[in-house]
């Protein structure tokens, strides 16, 4: 247990205050209509969004998470943290098309892109996934800060679980997704600020960057400063083939939609962002603080390996940067430590509460029950689902703690299988509703078949995850291909329709040939200019062209510059000042690049959205092209 | 709890829950493609 001062106290309580306070001053906003409750009216600046997206993204667990791989790995274990980097390339492909359909969730998104019943069933599918798996990860979270104030307060767990998601609930419930991304900002803001002092100060009593870096040499453990430590081509616990396996999965994930858990947090950050411009950018820079966090973190937690180096138990070690703000903060700051850690738990509790009821609420219950319900009937509906995912955190919190360890490796294991079909829904014309429904039904069994099942009867040899990825993705295919091709290609007056709404990247050329022929579209004409074109007119800016393409090539880059660079300038290692002005660099260029066509995309596509909403309105009410 | 059990139940749940959500869409979309047809029907009458 830790003892706290009064002013400790006082920094604790005025922050719920703050919070509670948030939430009844935008109930009036919240209650407005069903967009205000769940996309905030559609109507942020983008440094709104970003910031919950950052927010969200740092829970109670995620520095134990965080310390736990640079703990083991040292600065190569920001390697595991670096799958968010899908916003790289998302931010300015996958974002910008999931914007324009305006599609509130992603469920909601199958039945834009597909039609008739696959799109259906998809949407129903996914709509009882999201529901559960924000319940889920609200338990997994809600208990993680339970034990934290078991630790602190001495409270039992479930205190903490039921005591902190009340709170919060509060504020989600009476503002809806205003109440969450207010909340947000102030949280993400706080959260930075004290990651930023408990990180500073643990490198300081480690004896200071210079001190740590030769320590560890001294140490004979020198590799834990450099970031490419590999241990082989394939053998050792840091080979090459997992390193590149990883950068696959998370920057060529970000042409598709849903390749992480974490899209489905972002899609609803991307549809509250104002423009196009906006939503990309909401996505970019929420996903750079997330690097950034975890660079801050990693420096730190080199600092707390020479203070305690070879803690054998993951469980120990894993706290580490928590002792370090714990055991080294002076009083009264540690109540401002304590209530940023309050922040990043209430930040990720009502991220999920609003966006487990968006499926509830939009999906099954406006969609599927009651088509024809007004703002206000929807505004309440969004409250009582709110409740119910509440309710169902606690019990998985409570109840199932232990399984949570494992659904979540099961979970990533299983995204294997729907990795690739979601790239493929967004840029290939042909794939269809039953060759992704089928996808994500294959995985059920192939995930078991190949990671458990025929393991334990030594059919298979228990295999590194990297290699289960590639096989699960292999076999995937051999089913999903074949019952895509053996059905029908979607309804081309919906293809059509979707094309010309959301203009996707890809293999559409069908598609498009059919837009030009009905004249919804003009033929390609994109005029010769030179490197860099600032001057867009609307037709050609809809194209994809020689500037996104750089975009997609720097931005990844962008992201492992700035965050490698954090880290070794923090060592104060000429390599992270390099690394890092390289990051500041690419991100300007990448900015000039891109910024002037995005500002044309966003005017074009505002003068349209507001007939693209009512066709959204007929699709919840089922008219128009099914 | 062994692993195996708590990995089967946990993932049980959850695609219990995406069935049900598949399910639910299932008997939305008939119900409306009843609706339509009879609406159909009514119309040729008329």
């Amino acid at each position: 247990m830790v003892q706290l001062t009064t002013l400790d106290w006082v920094w604790i309580v005025l922050y719920l205050l703050l919070m509670v306070g948030c939430g009844l001053l935008f109930y009036r906003l919240g209650k407005r209509s069903e967009a205000d409750f769940f996309l905030a009216g559609r109507g942020l600046p983008w440094w709104l969004p970003a910031t919950s997206v950052y927010a969200t993204h740092t829970a109670t667990d995620t520095p134990m998470w965080v310390t736990g791989v640079v703990y083991q790995h040292g600065l190569r274990g920001l390697w595991y943290t670096f799958f968010s980097a899908w916003c790289a390339i998302s931010a300015f492909v996958s974002a910008r098309i999931f914007r324009r359909s305006l599609a509130y969730s992603q469920a909601e998104w199958q039945s834009v892109r597909f039609s008739g019943l696959g799109s259906e069933l998809l949407r129903g599918w996914m709509a009882g996934w999201m529901v559960f798996m924000n319940m889920f990860i609200l338990g997994w979270v809600g208990i993680a800060m339970g034990k934290l104030c078991h630790l602190v307060f001495g409270w039992p767990d479930w205190v903490g679980l039921v005591f902190f998601s009340t709170v919060c609930a509060i504020y989600v419930l009476a503002a809806g997704y205003w109440g969450v991304v207010m909340a947000d900002f102030q949280q993400g803001v706080i959260a930075f600020i004290a990651i930023l002092i408990v990180s500073l100060w643990g490198i300081v009593e480690a004896g200071g960057p210079q001190h740590i870096v030769s320590k560890l040499h001294a140490m004979g453990e020198g590799w834990r400063a450099n970031p490419f430590a590999f241990t082989g081509l394939f053998s050792g616990d840091f080979p090459i083939a997992w390193f590149v396996t990883m950068l696959i999965i998370a920057i060529i994930g970000g042409f598709g939609m849903g390749t992480a858990i974490d899209w489905y947090v972002e899609a609803q950050r991307i549809q509250s962002a104002r423009t196009v411009r906006d939503a990309a950018y909401s996505i970019w820079w929420g996903t750079l603080l997330v690097l950034m966090r975890n660079a801050l973190w990693a420096a730190a937690i080199l600092g707390f390996y020479v203070l305690y180096p070879n803690i054998p138990d993951r469980a120990q070690y894993e706290l580490g940067w928590y002792r370090l703000g714990l055991e080294f903060l002076p009083t009264g700051l540690l109540g401002f430590f304590l209530a940023a850690i309050v922040a990043i738990h209430l930040s990720t509790v009502a991220s999920h509460l609003n966006l487990g009821a968006v499926y509830a609420t939009r999906d099954l219950y406006h969609h599927y029950v009651n088509p024809n319900a007004s703002e206000r009937e929807l505004v309440w509906a969004g409250r009582i689902s709110t409740l119910l995912v509440l309710i169902g955190s606690f019990f998985y919190g409570l109840m199932m703690e232990e399984i949570t360890k494992w659904l979540i490796f099961a979970l990533w294991i299983m995204a294997a299988g729907v990795w690739l079909p979601n790239i493929l829904q967004v840029v290939w014309w042909r794939f269809n509703a039953w060759g992704y429904l089928i996808a994500w039904i294959a995985n059920l069994g192939l995930s078991w078949l190949i990671v458990w099942v025929l393991p334990a009867f030594g059919v298979l040899p228990h295999l590194p995850d990297y290699v289960q990825f590639w096989i699960l993705m292999g076999v995937g295919a051999l089913i999903y291909v074949p019952v895509t091709y053996a059905t029908p290609p979607e309804d081309m007056r919906q293809l059509v329709r979707y094309y010309v709404m959301s203009r996707p990247i890809g293999w559409w050329g069908p598609v498009r040939a059919e837009a030009e022929r009905l004249g919804v579209i003009a033929p390609r004409n994109v005029t010769r200019h030179s490197l860099f074109k600032r001057d867009w007119s609307a037709e050609e800016a809809e194209e994809w062209t020689r500037e996104d393409w750089i975009t997609i090539l720097i931005s990844p880059l962008a992201y492992m510059a700035m965050m490698l660079g954090v880290a070794l300038a923090l060592l104060r290692m000429w390599s992270g000042v390099l690394l890092l002005g390289a990051g500041i660099l690419l991100t300007v260029a990448m900015h000039r690049i891109i910024d002037p066509k995005l500002k044309a995309i966003s005017a074009e596509y505002e003068k349209k959205q507001k007939a693209y909403l009512e066709e959204l309105d007929k699709i919840i009410r089922w008219e128009g092209v099914r | 709890m062994n692993e195996g059990l708590s990995v089967l139940i946990g993932l049980s749940i959850a695609y219990v829950a995406s069935f049900l959500g598949m399910l639910f869409a299932y008997i939305a979309y008939r119900r409306r493609q009843r609706e339509r047809a009879s609406a159909r029907k009514e119309d040729r009458h008329a």
